[in-house]
Formats: structure tokens, C-alpha cells, sequence
């Protein structure tokens, strides 16, 4: 390819008919403000100028090896926590379906390949074109999935050759267009960056003509990579005509720009203007940044000027434009590309090994490598810094294995890879470099390679063993090489390794038609073979099939030693099909006599033993059952001759003849065991418990009314009344009425009553006493009320009444703190030193905070902070600080900052420290002070505490702030960036600030960031709610209509465009939207027109047509299809709907004639169509049928992850269909026993018998429950059973169930999964409760009730949900944030006031938290 | 398949690097008592082994005696024993020959 230089007007041109463009949508481009210090947000962590010579170009606004596709926290991982999973789902919608799986599809590659490149930085070719033709094989790519695949295609690939790159990045486009996926700007812009990165020569007017024809128009990222590209071939001029129209449009001229024309300038030869365009920049307010500097640096190592180069450091230097390792590594690579490796060792030594340089490094070398310069790569890996921690054993660290592979992959010579391997194992860095080479190149397949390194090896004197040559072999037996193994076998002889048994008879002489024909060519080839080696061959065709000489060649004395194992297979074969009684029962004396074919370290009993069990293991029921009279005499035989056994393979033996029914062998084998020897089982049962339940103490009348009472909304009035009340009951009064009273008043605020009524019931009875809530309640109300003494007094009490502060009370206490601010820092320590002192609860950084914020209220600084050491003293936890370190930094209290964070790295780390300070400075404004913070060398990202940060922003709408920690943080180490452009958009939706949104999706496609789903949704919500055009596919958001509000979609629908668009793509679109009937017209009205329709087409459009369940119309669409365009076929997706609406219609014929059609054209059935069509035959009693799905889907290697469980529970179903409950029962016993399928669950069964009201079906099942439960320990199915009881409301049989089965009631994971579903859907809360009052004895109460309360906040119950927070203060439970804060949620929205202060962080935040908790709970338990 | 029941002392063995095949295997752990069998599965389509293997030794001394020795070094590495938690599938194929 060859850069066409145009004219300047021919550039204008072009540029200019973009613009008319532009008119039809102001919106693009000129919103878009950015004006931030150092112009747009530049990438640094980049490795994409390694790709060559083009280091200067554009490098800093490409890619950050970590950023971009990279650093997710997945919403989904650690959801799964129970297993619990239901064979099928109740819901069914395929399209429902389909979404789904193709957003997680999505989110699986963008996992896969993100773990790739937060790990190393880097994609390899295998994995990108494994997710490549996945995507492709799925047939319906998204936007997004495009996206994320186009951008792999460039640096992140520093092991594949430049051009190959660009040609990768080219297939996938065509591939993925084709396959239907639409290309907004965001995907140009991708294109343009990997052809920076891959140096392509491309002519920017053809480029900005496509996009034209595509209807598809320009930002300003687009012409930023477009000058990138111009100055790329110094082409100033056409650089600078885009940036004159960049101008005339208004568009931010921002850093990146400058720097293209450093590259420009230096690339046209002219050193000194690019030098002068630091001062332009100067002069146009922008300040050159890092990457400014990086440019001249390339531009001085391309002339290899290394007195300049120094000269630019130190400017950059002083500057304060820390170079980076990174950055470093760039310039040794221009330098090595443009021939001036004199100068690398100095560059070399100033790398500084900051956190990440590995990873960088290796790139380095990888892409070194790549351009054959693999003796630079080789300088620098040897400057490696040697990790110590890298694995538990430093003695085995070896380093280097990525550089040995990849020059085995590049074809490097032998002699050169000799001569590494030799340094670093002489330097001691690795410990057998070469065996790792060789292992490499076999691995590659490399043969000529693979040998010569054997024959190097060789001569180190290193044993070249048989096995070395078995992956080659492989590979020429795989495509029945002949000559190549004789090739092998001559290679191996001239290496003098000589073929052990197994490299013969199973790498060798497969590949030839028989024995001799391999003796043949060997001798041929003039290769010489031990004897003995066949000797066993001969052991093992006479052993298949003659018998007799087989006895004749083993008894003679001259045969030598001949281990059993060598031709044991041939041997069972031969007793199988033989008849010949008498050779075999000579045969096995034999064994049993003759040392010779057994082990050096076995018995030759042991071995004849073996021998019998695998004999019998490897016929099959058909067998053994013919040959019953056979192996009976063979048995006798055997006894007469003393032949015995060990009672251990009896026992195998004996499992085995009972498994194939032949139980009537099993005393004759009994015979051969030694009488001795024998013993006897026994077997213990278990014993059952009963429960008690407590009975609740009944209330007297007078209390019921008092409780009624607590529960009226608080006012004087009522309270008023009560008391009138308790003057009319004054004889009924109990210590429990005066409890319930006290607490009335403290709600009330009335303080004087509340201390009358206590000092009352103290009277009437000395040792009554509160609960620790309502003494906390008091306290409160007085202290409120300023009478500190008298809380303290009361806080004594408690003490000396011995009340236990359980947890909940401990949150009340912390809410008696924190409301005592506003009365002063006195009564706050006062309070808190009397709780501390008296030891009513331990000291927390929780209960430590209010004291803080009181210092801070009466703006007493150094007075919080000593309270926040002192806190640490107290209880080793340091309480929230950002309140005060805020407002340090608003006061500028710069000693007083400076002690903070000395006492906070010491006591939560530097990082933590850092963090802290980071969102302090953020917060008030000190944005160059928090970018300095959060350019210290090795600061990660930590996404929880950014989190919390930006949820914090959002909720006091602060923009600027989130802005700019999101701006800052864009060269973070491992920084989520689509999360944190999602925060920001997530704040533009609630002010409804579409420009700024708009003005965000250009940003990220600067950044190379690939929005997931979620984010670009919210976008295009955003821009829709305000009546604009949404300039991208979102896959999605047409199964959303409901989210849609109505003027909206008048908005938007009748866009003039999509009139004038062709047939093909409005029917496309109508059956996108859900509208098949529309698009079906649309189809009709083409086909009167004779408008030509591409395959792609029709199969959009059935595919529609089967989400909606029209099957006849998609049938019919199908034949049109076909007529029209006799290839056709439909996609893989389009098949697997068919298949799942025939199966239910019930045509599960004509499913299964899909399915195998489907598979000859090497299409893959998605998991819900298998299942469908399974259910459907199970349905109908064809276990059959079932059986030949399993078997024809069995060899597929598809990371399906279907359940063989679905195939186990509908064979069930259909013998229960079919009336043959036998069976039915024994398969699934089977599979409960067996240990191959994890989590076995027949639940879909049970639920299918209950549904059936099959009452003989349920009894059988049950019994095998408890069979298995009371003799093998096994109560899983027994829990199922219970919970789908539960389910149908069989309350009664259930309570029987657990008392016959009470180890169900410990199946605590199980349960807790059942709990875990239940709380999702709307109206399950009786089930739960249901659950409780089986079980009241629940281990995991605190879980229970969570659910319990997730429940009641799904059902919207706040009466319930009161009563459960009352009851869980009442058991001394305390309750969860997550479920706190979903109660305070509830109370809202229905309009009351929350009465407890709410947890402030978000819900993602606490389920996060709950999540680490138990994650680390489970980690210490298996620890 | 039902095993019999008798105890089986097997020790699982893993991070076997590829140069070792079964014969080093069983060599080496000869040395803490009679290896009844070697088990290393080899991938087939590969021609490399899958880096673990399973080793019986007639008495639970010897296992005991394998379990003891830490590190385990053969050929200058290292490789990890523990005893087998989950007994294996005795090969029910003609395969097995070629292992022991």
C-alpha cells in the first residue's frame, strides 16, 4: 500500500462534503467541550508504538495496555454463589433468551480477552481469532462485540507481524458487516487507531469517502487520527488542511494534535519546527505534557541523536513530565527500528522497573522479536529484574519463556536460541532453557527444528527419552504419514534413542497396515529394532488370537521377561472370543507361576488377580451373561489349580457380576479368596432426634393494646391517650407495659414522662429491667433533651443489670452517638467514654466517628484528628476521615494534613492513604494537586473505593468532581474506565444533560474504551429522552419497549432517513424492533419490486418470526427464501429458534431432523434448544429419543455448558410416562450414587410428578430419597424432595418428609439457595416463613431473615417488613446493611419517613461487601 | 463401576514437567516403597502427557513415606504429592496397558 499524498484541495474536498454531513446533525461534533489543562485525556500506558516506526505518531491517545478493553469488575462473577440451579427455567421466551445470551456472549469475550490484557497486556492471535469465529459462528454480532474486536487487532498483538495485523483487522470488519453489524463512528475511529498502530499506509480521503458512503460522520477523534496519519508520512500539509477545517468547525484543538505535529515536523525532516510546536502550544494554552515530550524523543531516536535525546529528558524532566518506563521502552524501540542499537544499553539503564514493567517489558521484547530483532530483545530481558515473591519456590523461578517461545514461533535460528538458552542458564536464570525451547517447538509442530535442538541437547549431554519424539509422531499419525514416521524412527536412531514398547505400538506401528509391513519399512530405512520389543508384539497378536501358541511361545524358557501389562488388552480380547478352555486356564497358571510377566515388585497372585478383575470389567452384561457357563468352569478350573484371589478384587469382582445381573457367578469367584481372608460388613443406621418448638407465652389483653398502640403513628396526642390508659389499667400494670410505655414516650420526646415511668416500674418492681434497645432509646431521648447526668445514670444501670448489647443495639448505640452531635464535642465524649468505660460494647471505628464529626462540628480540626488517633488506640480501626481531611484541605491546614496522612499510611497503608487524599482534594476543587496524588508510581486502581466516590458525586450531582476524578484517573493502573465513564453518564441522566453525554462517547472512542451494553444504553436513553438521534446500534433496546415512553418513540420513529433507506434495511429494522408483521410486508412490497434481498435478510426476519412464536410465517418466509435464493440456509441462530418453537409445538420429530441437519452442517444447537427438544420427548415417553440427542451432541466440543442433567431427569419423565417407574427410579439413583455429575438435581422431575398429580410416581420417588438418604449419607435428593414439597404448598407432607429425613433440615447450602430464589420473585414470602416455622432451628438464621427481607421489599409488605425488623431486634439478630438499606428503600416508597439512619452507601456497595465477607468466610473455612 | 472396597493408596501427583514420562515416575517413587502402578495419561492428540499422574504403592507406608518427603525434586524440578482425594476411574478400555 502506498500513502497517496493529495493535493490540498483534494483533502479539502473531502473534508468539506463531510461538513454538509455535519449540518444534518449539529450535535456530533461541536458540543463537545473540552478544554482541561492538558487538552483531551491521553493514554499512557500504551503499547501500541512498539508496533514500529511510527512511535511518534499518535501513540498517547491509543490504547493503555490496562485501561481499555481492559479492568472489569464483573457484575456477574460471584452471583452463582449457590448452585442451586433448576434443570430448566420456567420462563422460556426464546427472543428473551437470545438477548440474554448474546449480551453475555459479549461480556464473555470482553472477559476473556480483558483478563488477557490486565494480566500481560497483550491478546494472542489463537485466543482473538477463537473469539473471532465464535462471534462469527453465533451470527449476530453486536456493535460493541465489533468494537472490541477491531481494537484487539492492533499493539495489543505485538506477537504477529504488522501487516498481518492490519489484515486481520480488515477480515473482521468485512466479516462482521456481512453477518450484520452496524458501524457507527465509534467503529471508524477504531479502524483509524489500528492503522496507526500497524503503520498501514492509507489515504485519509478514501477513508472520510467511505464513511460518507456510510452515512456515517466524522468527529472530532476522527480527524485527530486523521492528522495522526498524515504526519505519520510527514505530510504537514494535508495535516494541516485538516486542522484549518478542525478550526473553521470549532473543535478543540487539543494535545494530542500538537504531538502528531512533533512527529509530523521531525518526520518532513525539519527538527526544529517540531521542536518550535512545544512553544505554539505554550502559546495556544496548552501546557506539553508527557507525551508531547515522547514525540520529540522519537523523533530525536529515529535520527539517533542522542545528545538531543538526553537534552529532551532533562527539559521533560524539569517540565515535571515524568517519563514513564513506558515511555522509555518506546524510544528503545524506535531506536532499535531505525538501526541505532549503539545507543540502547544507555536507554536501557534508565528504566526504572516501576510497578507493570514486567508485563511492558515482555511486550517490548515480543514485539522486538517479532521484527527480527531478537538479539536487542535478548539485551533487554537480560536487564530483567528477578522477582523473588513470583512463586512459593524462588529456586525454580525461570525467566525468559515467553522470549524462547516466541523465537520458536518467529522460526529463529537453532543456533542463535542455542546461544540464549546456554546464557541464561549460565547466568542462572532459568533452569533448562533448552527443554523448555524443545518442548515449545514440538508444541509448534516444528519438527526440523525440534530435532536439531534434540541433537544440540544431545551433545550437552542432556537424555534424549522416547516420549520427545511422541508429539511429533502424533501429528504424522493423525494424518497417517507413513514415510514421516520412518523419517522419526531414523532421526531417533542417529539421536541413538532407542523406542520403548509404548512409542511402538502406539505412535509407530499404527500407522502402518500390519507387522510385518512396519518391519519392513523400518529395515528398509535401514532403522534396527530391539528383539524384545517383538517379542511383544508377537505376545500381543498371538494373545488376539491363538491361544494355544501363545502358551507355547510364553512357557519356553528362552522367551524372556515379558511384563503382563504389555499384552494384557490382547490377552482379555483373545480369553473373551476363545473357547479354548485349556490354554486358558494354562495361560493363567502361568502368570500365576512364572515371574517373569509380572512387575519386579508385584506378586505374581497380584497380578493374575488384576488380571481376573479387568477381565471381568472389560466385558460387557451381553457378554458375561452368554459366557456364564464358560467363565463357571474357568473359575472351577482356576480353584483347582490353587489359583487365589484377594478378598479386595472379590469385591470388585463381585460388584462387577452384580451389575450385570449375573449374580449366580459370584460364589464361584467367592471360591478362589482365601478363606482366611475373609470378613464381613456391616452396616450401621442412623437414629433420628425430635424437636420441640417453643410456645410463645400468651399476652394479656391490656398489653395487646398497648402494642396496638406502639404501632399508631407517633403524635402527643396518642401518646396522650395511651397514658390516660395506663391510669385506668394502673392494677394491670406489669414491668413489660411499662417497657413498652417508656418507649412510647422516648418516640415521643418526652423525656420527663419517660424518667417518672421508669423510676415507677423500678418502684414496683426493683429487678425489672428494659431491653437494651429501649435503654439505648431512653438514653437517647434524655440526652436529646440535654439531661446528660441522668443518660449517664441510666447507661450505669445498664450496666448493672447485666443487659447484653447484641449487635442491633450496638447500631443503636451508634445512632445515640451520632445524633448527639449537634449538643458538642463534651456531651459526645462524655457519652461515648461512660460506654467505652463501662464496657457495654466494644470499642469500633464506628462508634469512634461521632466524636469525630462533633470536633468537626464546632470546626475544631486538630481536636478530630486526635480523636481519630485515639480511636485507632482504642479499637485498632480508624473511623471515616474524608469529612476531615476535606476540610483540612479547605483550610489549608497543611501540618495538620501532613500528620493525618502519616498516621494513615501507617496504620491502613500508603495506598489507602493515598486514596483518601486523592478524593480530598477532588472534593474541594485541588484538581492539580489530586493528579499529582494519582501519578505516584504504583498506585492501582481500587474500584470499590472509587466507587464509593463517584456515588457520592452523583448523589450531590457534583459533576465537576467526578469529571475530573474520572479525567485523572485515566492512566490508573487496572482503572475500569467504561465503569467510570458509566458514573459520569449515570450523572448526566439525572441532570438530564445530553451534551455532556454526547460529548462522553467521544471521549471514550479517544480512549479506545469499549462501553459495555449497560453503558451505552444509558446513553442512548439520554439522547432519546431529549429527542436526539442516538448515532449507534444499541442491541438491545428494541425488547425494551416498556422502558420507552410514548412521545419518545413519536420522536424518533419517523425518521426521514429510514424511508429512504433500501428494503433490506428497513426490514431488518422492523424485525429488530420486534415488528415481524411489519417487516414481512416490507419483504412483500421488495419482492413485487423485484428488489434482490441478501440471505441475511430472510434469516433476520424468521428469526424475528420464531421469537414471536409465528411459526407458520417464518415457515413460509423460509420457502420464499429458498425460492428466491436456492443456497439458502438458515443461520445458526434462526435454526436453534426453530428448533426450540417445534419442540413446543410438540413436533419434536421434526426438531430432531433440524438437529441432525443442523450438526452435519457443523452449526452448534444452543443449550435452550437441546433443552426444549429433551423436554418435549421426555413429555411424550421417548427416552429414546432423548438418548440419541445425548449421543449426538456428545462428540461436539462446544463449551455449552448444558446439565447432563437434562437429559437424566427427562429420561425419567419419560418412563414415568411411559409407566416404567423401575426405571425411572434407577437412573436417577444412578446418578445420585455416582460421583460423576456434580450437583445432581431432580427437582424438574419431582416438580413434573407433582404437577401430574402422579401419586405412584411420588411414593417411588420418595422411597429412593430416603433410601439413599438413610443408608448413603446422601440428602440431596431427600432436600429436594422437602423444598419442591414446599413448593406446592404440601405443608403436612413436608413436616412428615423432615421428620422421617431430619438431616434435610442441615442441608444448609441447599436451603439457602432455595432461599436465595424465592426472595427474587414477587409473593414467595409465605414460602420462607413456610420454611422457618419446618425448620425454627435454621442454622443460618441471619441469611434466612435477609432473604426474608428481600422478599418483603420485592412484595412492597412494609407492615411485614416492620415486624421482621422488630422480631430480629427481639432474637438479637442483627440485620445486614444490604437489608438495611433495602427496608429504608421500602419505607420511601411508601411514602413514610425512615425511623434509622440509612446505611449512605449504595446497594452494589454493601452486596459487594456481603459478597467479599462471605467469600473470605468460605476461603478460611476451606483454608 | 464399583471399586472394591479395600483401602487403595494412591497419591496424586501434579506439575510433572514434560521431559518426565512414567518410567522416571515409577523409578523415583520406588525409592519410598513398591509401586503397584503409574498412571500418567498422555494427551493423544497432542503426544505430551497431561502433567499429573497417579501412583499406587502397595501399602500405606509407602504413601505415607512419599507424603513426608518435601520438595520433591526430579530433574531439577519440582513437583507436588498429596494424597489422592478422588480415587480414579480404573480405565475401563484397553488403554490402561499402556500406562503400567
Amino acid at each position: 500500500m502506498r500513502m497517496p499524498f493529495h493535493s490540498a484541495t483534494e483533502i479539502m474536498a473531502a473534508l468539506l462534503r463531510s461538513a454538509r454531513l455535519l449540518k444534518f446533525s449539529p450535535s456530533g461534533l461541536l458540543q463537545t467541550a473540552v478544554t482541561r489543562r492538558n487538552g483531551a485525556p491521553l493514554s499512557r500506558l500504551y503499547s501500541g508504538a512498539l508496533g514500529g516506526r511510527g512511535t511518534g505518531v499518535c501513540p498517547r491517545q491509543s490504547s493503555p495496555s490496562s485501561g481499555n478493553v481492559s479492568s472489569r469488575v464483573w457484575p456477574y462473577a460471584g452471583a452463582c454463589v449457590r448452585n442451586y440451579a433448576l434443570a430448566t427455567e420456567k420462563k422460556d421466551e426464546s427472543g428473551n433468551a437470545m438477548r440474554h445470551s448474546q449480551a453475555l456472549q459479549f461480556e464473555l469475550a470482553l472477559n476473556k480477552l480483558d483478563n488477557s490484557v490486565r494480566r500481560t497486556g497483550r491478546i494472542t492471535k489463537t485466543h482473538l481469532l477463537r473469539i473471532f469465529y465464535d462471534t462469527c459462528r453465533r451470527g449476530y454480532p453486536s456493535g460493541n462485540q465489533a468494537l472490541l474486536l477491531l481494537r484487539s487487532c492492533g499493539s495489543l498483538l505485538p506477537e504477529v507481524p504488522l501487516e498481518e495485523r492490519t489484515e486481520l483487522a480488515h477480515r473482521v470488519w468485512e466479516k462482521l458487516e456481512k453477518l450484520g453489524a452496524q458501524y457507527d463512528v465509534s467503529h471508524y475511529n477504531a479502524l483509524l487507531k489500528v492503522y496507526l498502530q500497524n503503520e498501514f499506509k492509507f489515504s485519509p480521503t478514501d477513508f472520510l469517502a467511505t464513511m460518507e458512503a456510510a452515512n456515517v460522520q466524522p468527529n472530532r477523534v476522527t480527524y485527530q487520527r486523521l492528522i495522526a496519519a498524515y504526519c505519520h508520512n510527514g505530510d504537514i500539509e494535508g495535516a494541516s488542511t485538516i486542522l484549518s477545517f478542525m478550526k473553521s468547525k470549532d473543535l478543540p484543538i487539543t494535545e494530542a494534535v500538537f504531538n502528531s505535529l512533533v512527529t509530523g515536523h521531525a518526520r518532513a525532516g525539519d527538527v526544529e519546527s517540531a521542536k518550535n510546536i512545544l512553544t505554539v502550544m505554550q502559546g495556544a494554552g496548552i501546557e506539553p505534557g508527557p507525551d508531547t515530550y515522547l514525540s520529540l524523543l522519537n523523533a530525536h531516536a529515529e535520527k539517533g541523536d542522542m545528545d538531543s535525546l538526553k537534552q529532551t529528558m532533562e527539559a521533560a524532566e524539569s517540565a515535571d513530565c515524568s517519563l514513564l518506563d513506558r515511555d522509555i521502552m518506546q524510544v528503545i524501540h524506535t531506536l532499535a527500528k531505525a538501526g541505532h542499537q549503539q545507543h540502547i544499553p544507555y536507554m536501557v539503564e534508565c528504566l526504572r522497573h516501576e510497578r507493570g514493567f514486567i508485563p511492558d517489558a515482555m511486550n517490548l521484547c515480543l514485539s522486538l522479536i517479532t521484527q527480527s530483532h531478537d538479539d536487542i530483545a535478548f539485551s533487554i530481558l537480560k536487564k530483567f529484574p528477578i522477582l523473588q515473591s513470583e512463586s512459593s519456590d524462588p529456586d525454580v523461578f525461570n525467566l525468559g519463556n515467553f522470549f524462547l517461545r516466541h523465537c520458536v514461533t518467529m522460526d529463529t535460528s537453532v543456533e542463535k536460541m542455542f546461544m540464549y538458552c546456554k546464557e541464561l542458564q549460565e547466568s542462572n536464570l532459568h533452569t533448562s532453557p533448552m527443554d523448555f525451547t524443545l518442548f515449545c517447538a514440538l508444541e509448534a509442530n516444528k519438527i526440523d527444528m525440534s530435532l536439531e535442538l534434540m541433537k544440540l541437547l544431545k551433545e550437552q549431554n542432556s537424555p534424549i527419552k522416547p516420549h520427545y519424539f511422541w508429539p511429533i509422531l502424533t501429528q504424522h499419525l493423525k494424518v497417517n504419514n507413513t514415510a514421516g514416521v520412518v523419517e522419526v524412527m531414523k532421526a531417533m536412531q542417529s539421536l541413538k534413542v532407542f523406542p520403548d514398547t509404548e512409542t511402538l505400538s502406539n505412535y509407530v506401528l499404527p500407522a502402518f497396515p500390519d507387522m510385518d509391513a512396519a518391519r519392513e519399512a523400518l529395515k528398509d530405512a535401514g532403522v534396527s529394532l530391539e528383539s524384545r520389543m517383538f517379542v511383544s508384539f508377537e505376545a500381543r497378536s498371538l494373545a488376539a488370537g491363538n491361544l494355544a501358541e501363545l502358551y507355547t511361545m510364553l512357557s519356553d524358557t528362552s522367551c524372556p521377561t515379558l511384563d503382563l501389562s504389555v499384552f494384557r488388552s490382547s490377552l482379555i480380547l483373545g480369553f473373551i472370543r476363545s473357547s479354548d478352555m485349556e490354554n486358558m486356564v494354562k495361560i493363567t497358571e502361568l502368570l500365576y507361576n512364572d515371574e517373569r510377566f509380572s512387575k519386579k515388585e508385584s506378586k505374581t497372585s497380584e497380578t493374575v488377580s488384576y488380571f481376573l478383575y479387568n477381565l471381568i470389567n472389560q466385558m460387557s452384561e451381553e457378554e458375561v451373561q452368554k459366557q456364564e457357563d464358560k467363565l463357571r468352569t474357568y473359575f472351577n478350573e482356576l480353584h483347582a489349580k490353587n489359583i487365589t484371589i484377594s478378598i479386595n478384587i472379590y469385591r470388585g469382582m463381585r460388584n462387577l457380576l452384580e451389575s450385570y445381573k449375573v449374580p449366580q457367578l459370584i460364589k464361584h469367584v467367592l471360591a478362589l479368596v482365601d478363606l482366611q481372608e475373609q470378613a464381613s460388613l456391616s452396616i450401621n443406621g442412623t437414629g433420628a432426634e425430635n424437636r420441640q418448638t417453643n410456645v410463645n407465652a400468651e399476652d394479656t389483653p391490656f398489653i395487646v393494646t398497648l402494642k396496638k398502640a406502639m404501632r399508631t403513628p407517633d403524635n402527643k396526642e396518642s401518646l396522650a391517650r395511651t397514658l390516660e390508659l395506663k391510669l385506668q389499667h394502673e392494677k394491670e400494670m406489669t414491668p413489660s407495659c411499662y417497657a413498652i410505655l417508656i418507649s412510647l414516650c422516648c418516640r415521643n420526646n418526652d423525656a420527663e414522662e419517660a424518667l417518672n415511668l421508669k423510676k415507677e416500674m423500678s418502684r414496683m418492681d426493683p429487678s425489672a429491667m428494659l431491653d437494651s434497645r429501649k435503654y439505648i432509646a431512653l438514653v437517647k431521648t434524655l440526652t436529646y433533651n440535654d439531661r446528660v447526668d441522668e443518660a449517664v445514670d441510666i447507661l450505669t444501670e445498664m450496666k448493672e443489670k447485666e443487659i447484653v448489647v447484641d449487635g442491633g443495639s450496638v447500631m443503636s448505640i451508634f445512632h445515640l452517638l451520632n445524633d448527639s452531635v449537634p449538643k458538642g464535642v463534651a456531651t459526645v465524649r462524655r457519652l461515648q467514654e461512660t460506654i467505652f468505660s463501662l464496657g457495654l460494647t466494644a470499642p469500633s471505628s464506628k462508634l469512634c466517628s461521632p466524636l469525630v464529626s462533633a470536633y468537626l462540628h464546632s470546626d475544631d480540626l486538630s481536636g478530630a484528628l486526635d480523636a481519630v488517633i485515639d480511636a485507632r488506640k482504642l479499637c485498632q480501626f480508624v473511623p471515616p476521615m474524608h469529612n476531615l481531611l476535606v476540610r483540612m484541605v479547605e483550610k489549608g491546614e497543611t501540618d495538620l494534613l501532613k500528620k493525618a496522612m502519616d498516621f494513615l499510611s501507617q496504620v491502613r497503608g500508603e495506598m489507602t492513604m493515598l486514596f483518601d487524599l486523592f478524593f480530598a482534594f477532588l472534593q474541594t476543587g485541588r484538581y492539580r494537586e489530586a493528579r499529582k496524588i494519582v501519578e505516584t508510581p504504583g498506585l492501582r486502581a481500587k474500584p470499590l473505593r472509587l466507587l464509593w466516590f463517584a456515588e457520592k458525586c452523583i448523589e450531590t450531582k457534583a459533576m465537576e468532581a467526578l469529571e475530573h476524578m474520572v479525567d485523572l484517573t485515566d492512566k490508573l493502573f487496572d482503572c475500569d474506565r467504561d465503569e467510570m465513564y458509566s458514573y459520569i453518564l449515570r450523572l448526566c441522566k439525572e441532570t438530564n444533560d445530553w451534551q455532556k453525554a454526547e460529548a462522553m462517547w467521544t471521549k471514550m472512542q479517544e480512549e479506545n474504551v469499549i462501553p459495555r451494553e449497560r453503558t451505552l444504553r444509558i446513553l442512548a436513553e439520554i439522547l432519546k429522552s431529549n429527542g436526539q438521534k442516538v448515532p449507534f446500534e444499541v442491541a438491545e433496546s428494541w425488547f425494551q419497549e416498556a422502558d420507552v415512553t410514548p412521545q419518545v418513540k413519536e420522536e424518533t420513529t419517523p425518521r426521514r432517513a429510514e424511508d429512504a433507506s433500501p428494503y433490506w434495511a428497513r426490514v431488518v429494522a422492523q424485525s429488530k424492533k420486534g415488528e415481524p408483521q411489519e417487516a414481512y410486508k416490507l419483504l412483500k412490497e421488495a419482492i413485487e419490486k423485484d428488489v434482490s434481498l441478501d440471505a441475511t435478510v430472510f434469516d433476520q426476519l424468521i428469526r424475528s418470526m420464531l421469537a414471536k412464536g409465528c411459526f407458520e410465517d417464518a415457515m413460509e418466509v423460509k420457502d420464499i427464501a429458498k425460492s428466491r435464493l436456492p443456497a439458502f440456509q438458515l443461520s445458526e441462530i434462526a435454526t436453534n429458534l426453530l428448533i426450540v418453537t417445534q419442540s413446543k409445538k410438540g413436533h419434536a420429530e421434526d426438531a430432531l431432523e433440524q438437529l441432525k441437519s443442523m450438526l452435519q452442517e457443523k452449526k452448534v444447537p444452543s443449550k435452550l434448544a437441546i433443552t426444549r427438544l429433551v423436554q418435549a420427548m421426555g413429555s411424550r415417553g421417548d427416552a429414546t429419543g432423548i438418548q440419541e440427542v445425548q449421543s449426538l451432541i456428545k462428540n461436539l466440543d462446544m463449551n455449552l455448558t448444558l446439565s447432563t442433567m437434562v437429559f437424566i431427569n427427562n429420561t425419567a419423565i419419560a418412563h414415568i410416562k411411559n409407566g416404567d417407574l423401575e426405571s425411572a427410579v434407577d437412573g436417577l439413583e444412578a446418578v445420585f450414587t455416582s460421583q460423576d455429575i456434580q450437583n445432581p438435581n431432580m427437582s424438574f422431575v419431582l416438580r413434573k410428578v407433582l404437577e401430574d398429580n402422579d401419586d405412584k410416581a411420588w411414593d417411588k420417588l420418595s422411597i429412593m430419597a430416603e433410601r439413599l438418604a438413610n443408608q448413603f449419607a446422601c440428602y440431596k435428593p431427600a432436600s429436594q424432595l422437602f423444598l419442591q414439597l414446599l413448593d406446592f404448598d404440601k405443608i403436612e407432607d413436608a413436616k412428615f418428609m423432615l421428620a422421617r429425613c431430619n438431616a434435610v433440615a442441615q442441608q444448609e447450602d441447599v436451603l439457602i439457595s432455595y432461599l436465595s430464589q424465592k426472595a427474587q420473585i414477587p409473593g414467595q414470602a409465605g414460602k420462607i416463613k413456610t420454611l422457618l416455622s419446618l425448620i425454627p432451628d435454621f442454622t443460618g438464621k441471619d441469611v434466612l431473615y435477609s432473604y426474608l427481607m428481600k422478599s418483603h421489599v420485592v412484595d412492597g409488605d412494609l407492615s411485614s417488613a416492620k415486624a421482621l425488623q422488630e422480631h430480629m431486634q427481639k432474637e438479637g439478630i442483627v440485620m445486614d446493611e444490604l437489608s438495611l438499606k433495602r427496608l429504608a428503600q421500602l419505607y420511601r416508597k411508601e411514602g413514610e419517613t425512615v425511623p434509622f439512619t440509612e446505611p449512605p452507601e449504595s446497594f452494589k456497595f454493601y452486596a459487594d461487601l456481603l459478597k467479599e465477607k462471605t467469600s473470605k468466610a468460605q476461603e478460611s473455612a476451606e483454608a | 463401576m464399583a471399586m472394591p472396597a479395600k483401602k487403595v493408596f494412591e497419591a496424586f501427583v501434579s506439575k510433572i514437567p514434560w521431559t518426565i514420562a512414567g518410567k522416571e515416575m515409577r523409578d523415583y517413587f520406588g525409592q519410598f516403597g513398591t509401586v503397584k502402578k503409574c498412571l500418567l495419561p498422555f494427551n493423544k492428540d497432542t503426544g505430551f502427557h497431561k502433567g499429573f499422574c497417579w501412583i499406587t504403592f502397595t501399602s500405606e507406608e509407602g504413601l505415607r513415606n512419599a507424603l513426608q518427603k518435601d520438595p520433591h525434586i526430579l530433574e531439577g524440578a519440582k513437583f507436588q504429592v498429596q494424597r489422592n482425594r478422588h480415587p480414579f476411574e480404573r480405565p475401563s478400555s484397553n488403554k490402561d496397558s499402556e500406562y503400567d
